[in-house]
């Protein structure tokens, strides 16, 4: 009798599922290693004391996108890649990112932010967007307020929003309003559109060149000097270099009371329930302004809460959760990418496409829904099926990837079925058999628990099915 | 199908004979990037099934994504202040297609001009919700909840669809894309699409192993009680329904022509559903991207005249696609919000407030333009945008009740309905 493979504590378990991109027996074990989840976390909290090595590597397969945003720009002019082509490779490294690197809080919370801070494929950002998404994995586990500065200014959401063209004499709206209401304090602060009015006015000054330069700068006689008042921000504005006064008014959005019960609810929705308690949210919101906007004590706060513990399971993975979380589950290599378009490094965006959620694929600057609501539908529930069944059997992708062998799976024969199906699950779903999920297994390969597997038995020749079946569950579809 | 239990009757009442009558209570929305499809309920469904025995009407709820510039559709080119607020972007008068005193349509409406001259194409001027709201994201929400002061978070073709009784295992779907858009959240069961083809499981040819993971699914799944539990079991009972869709033939008739894109593509999807005639009453569309603060360009070339020019073609090819089906088929189209009146120096338009609803197809008083114009002249502006003097909830309202015989008091608790006259009485 071999030992059985290892699993998590249930609170280790809800821990790791919720902060990584999907539980492999590597996690495990080095969260295990760390002394239990929770320590995990707080070392994970600091990224810079981790192995960085396989996500810098990463970036050498798509060379473009190293380069600089005039560079990305001429070679979208050029025709020699084209700005979508460049986008596409953006999206592939993004889940090769969360498939493989170490430092999985970071990567998690680079989602999160990005989400919040959001900015979609659109031309008019795209030759900025590997340095903004660079930006908030920097400052992704640093204070929101760092953050918000670095990422509101950054040339590529001043293209997105329409601020690199906006000037005292010809205001452009949309950053504006979107920092208020998106990024910072959110409608119900109550700003009126007079505060909308001088918030642009504020930002007016930070230029970004939306041809060849791609270049940045701050315009003085493009700043709209005098008096601003927005909610309770008050600045007699009157230098023609801005650059102070938005300072001072991001650090003041970025401390309001408003803000903080913004951020904490967006984490309490990402990481506790979809309609998560109002104590909650001011617990965090609390945590959050008391250590002026710290991510990693906000996080803690959330995480050290009962209403945290108490929500095992209740999360729905998205569609690119499911995906890079059934990647990771199967525990595969991927190759560079080649000219052959079937390889894995290039087929995965097509494949977490086809599940109905591409990255940075939602249209509008509020980001994608993170509640289960809006990711539960039939056609999604389809479409997941039909990926993990691919994976599940290695049959797609074929090209570029490393499957586990089946003996992997199978483990040392003869072995009992409903053993089988127990092993599987702490493989695949880091948790024990149920009898649910034991039910589910009989059903998919018509094989009864007691049965004896070896070599020759049926069941070897069904793995896929059974694997799939697995996948199939709400067990590996929630987080 | 048949191993497919279920244990909740409030998820899931039917059984699996796919008489025509159970496609029609079991399939409702189709929806997408996409299109939603619902069916408005048993109740008028059964009824108009009961005695007719004849294919029930059609709405398809067109999105126009963005904040469209009703102004740019629509042309008030006989209001004095419109050119003079727009010096680079006003619609040239000359250019406009049926041009009265003070309206006429954008030049790339061409090929929806036979439907204008038939009379089953009109225009709703000044319309939008109640008070204006220039945030995109709490525009739509309020515009595609419907129902002003409620903390329930339930859209209007929710409740549309909700009105059924009878509670089906899937009342709502969505084509092009697999995310439920806020018209259709709440408590009654939607159903969503990312490929009309992909609606089914796969492996139907192996009847055995098909049994084998419809009953592994089943268990895995019977008694969830999460949203994703709603889907997977809707999926699974939709599967059938679907499979028979997808074997029909998905190319155009007619000689229609769809437009590329994904606007294109959804109408096309939303045409084979009302030719597969399996229920779906309700069809929602989004086209999203309307939302032009820089380069809206003339008439010739830019963002505005290409939007347009692929909405006209997009549509014109969706009733040439359906034929005489069309004499079922209303069209309503609904943008979260104008743009303001005078253009910003980026050769753009900012967030506004009142905009035009087009209606076409079946019911539609057309070939004219409908509601109390405000005017834009000085004092007629509210904080520089046009007025609202038509809530978008009176147009929908006559078109639920003229084509569907719905409740209105359901469908937008709380509303009075001011009559527009878009409508032909039913």
């Amino acid at each position: 009798m071999v030992a059985p493979v290892a699993v998590p504590s249930a609170f280790d378990r809800h821990l790791l599922s919720r902060f990584s991109w999907g539980i492999t027996p590597a996690l495990i074990k080095e969260s295990a290693a760390a002394g239990g989840a929770r320590a995990w976390f707080d070392r994970q909290l600091n990224p810079a004391a981790l192995p960085a090595a396989p996500p810098a590597r990463l970036v050498e397969w798509w060379p473009h996108l190293q380069w600089s945003p005039a560079e990305k720009f001429a070679a979208d002019q050029a025709g020699v890649h084209p700005g979508y082509d460049q986008d596409n490779d953006f999206c592939r490294w993004t889940l090769m990112r969360r498939m493989t690197s170490a430092q999985q809080v970071q990567e998690v919370m680079t989602g999160v932010w990005g989400n919040l801070l959001y900015v979609s494929l659109v031309r008019k950002s795209f030759p900025h967007l590997p340095r903004y998404d660079a930006t908030i994995r920097a400052n992704a586990l640093g204070t929101y307020e760092r953050l918000l500065v670095a990422t509101v200014l950054h040339p590529c959401m001043l293209c997105y929003l329409d601020n690199a063209k906006s000037t005292q004499k010809a205001p452009n709206e949309n950053l504006g309003r979107e920092l208020l209401e998106l990024h910072t304090v959110g409608r119900s602060a109550g700003y009126t559109e007079a505060d909308v009015k001088d918030s642009t006015r504020i930002l007016t000054g930070y230029r970004v060149d939306v041809g060849a330069s791609c270049k940045a700068w701050y315009g003085p006689e493009d700043h709209a000097v005098g008096q601003v008042n927005v909610l309770d921000f008050h600045h007699a504005n009157a230098s023609p270099d801005g650059r102070e006064v938005t300072l001072e008014y991001l650090s003041y959005l970025a401390r309001h009371e408003a803000t903080a019960q913004r951020v904490a609810r967006a984490l309490a929705v990402r990481f506790v329930a979809d309609a998560p308690r109002t104590e909650l949210v001011d617990a965090v919101a609390t945590a959050y302004l008391d250590s002026g906007t710290d991510i990693p004590t906000t996080l803690r706060a959330l995480v050290d809460h009962d209403d945290f513990a108490a929500s095992t399971d209740r999360k729905v993975r998205t569609p690119i959760e499911d995906f890079v979380n059934t990647y990771r589950t199967m525990q595969v290599k991927i190759s560079p990418p080649s000219a052959d378009p079937s390889g894995a490094a290039t087929s995965i965006l097509a494949g977490c496409t086809s599940m109905g959620q591409r990255p940075l694929g939602w249209p509008r600057p509020d980001g994608f829904p993170d509640i289960g609501d809006a990711w539960s539908s039939a056609s999604r529930m389809l479409s997941s099926w039909r990926v993990h069944k691919n994976l599940a059997g290695a049959y797609y992708p074929k090209v570029g990837i490393e499957y586990k062998p089946w003996e992997y799976w199978l483990g040392p024969l003869p072995v009992r079925f409903d053993d089988l199906v127990d092993r599987l699950c702490r493989l695949l779903l880091a948790k024990t058999r149920t009898p649910r999920l034991l039910a589910t297994a009989v059903a998919a390969i018509d094989v009864q628990p007691a049965e004896i597997v070896n070599s020759s038995h049926r069941a070897v020749r069904r793995m896929p099915l059974l694997l799939d079946a697995l996948f199939d569950t709400p067990d590996h579809m929630t987080r | 199908m048949t191993t497919t239990r279920h244990p909740d009757p409030a998820a899931s009442c039917c059984d699996f004979d796919r008489s025509r009558r159970n496609f029609l209570r079991n399939l409702g929305l189709l929806a997408g990037v996409g299109v939603i499809t619902s069916t408005t309920g048993a109740s008028f469904m059964q009824a108009a099934f009961a005695s007719t025995g004849a294919a029930s009407n059609v709405l398809l709820v067109l999105s126009l994504r963005g904040g469209a510039d009703g102004l740019s559709l629509v042309v008030p080119h006989g209001d004095i202040a419109y050119a003079a607020a727009r010096p680079k972007l006003a619609v040239p008068s000359s250019t406009l297609l049926a041009r009265d005193a003070m309206f006429g349509l954008h030049p790339k409406f061409a090929p929806l001009m036979p439907m204008w001259t038939a009379g089953s194409f009109a225009a709703v001027n000044a319309v939008g919700l109640a008070a204006p709201n220039r945030s995109h994201f709490a525009a739509m929400e309020a515009i595609e909840d419907a129902d002003a002061g409620s903390v329930e978070r339930r859209g209007w073709l929710n409740r549309l669809v909700g009105l059924d009784l009878d509670e089906s295992p899937v009342e709502g779907a969505q084509i092009g894309s697999a995310i439920v858009p806020t018209s259709l959240y709440g408590a009654s069961p939607v159903l969503a699409m990312a490929d009309i083809d992909d609606m089914s499981l796969p492996g139907r040819d192996s009847p055995t192993g098909y049994a084998r993971r419809v009953a592994s699914l089943t268990e895995a799944w019977a008694e969830d009680s999460t949203s994703l539990g709603r889907g997977a079991r809707a999926a699974l009972d939709m599967s059938d329904v679907f499979a028979d869709v997808a074997g029909q033939p998905s190319e155009p008739l007619n000689g229609a022509v769809y437009p590329g894109g994904d606007l294109g593509k959804s109408l096309g999807d939303a045409a084979r559903l009302v030719r597969a005639d399996i229920g779906a009453e309700v069809i929602t569309v989004d086209a999203g991207a309307w939302d032009m603060h820089v380069g809206v360009g003339g008439v010739d070339a830019g963002l505005l005249t290409t939007a347009v020019e692929e909405l006209a073609l997009a549509l014109n090819a969706f009733f040439t696609d359906l034929g005489s089906l069309g004499s079922r088929v209303t069209v309503v189209t609904i943008s979260e919000f104008g743009r303001r009146v005078a253009e910003n120096a980026n050769n753009g338009l900012d967030h506004g407030w009142g905009n035009v609803m087009l209606l076409l197809g079946a019911g539609v008083r057309g070939g004219r333009y409908h509601g109390t114009w405000p005017g834009l002249g000085d004092g007629k502006l509210v904080d520089g945008d046009l007025a609202v003097t038509n809530d978008y909830r009176s147009v929908l309202a006559e078109v639920v009740s003229s084509r569907f015989g719905a409740d209105v008091s359901k469908v937008f608790p709380g509303f009075r309905p001011t009559p527009i006259g878009a409508m032909a009485a039913a």
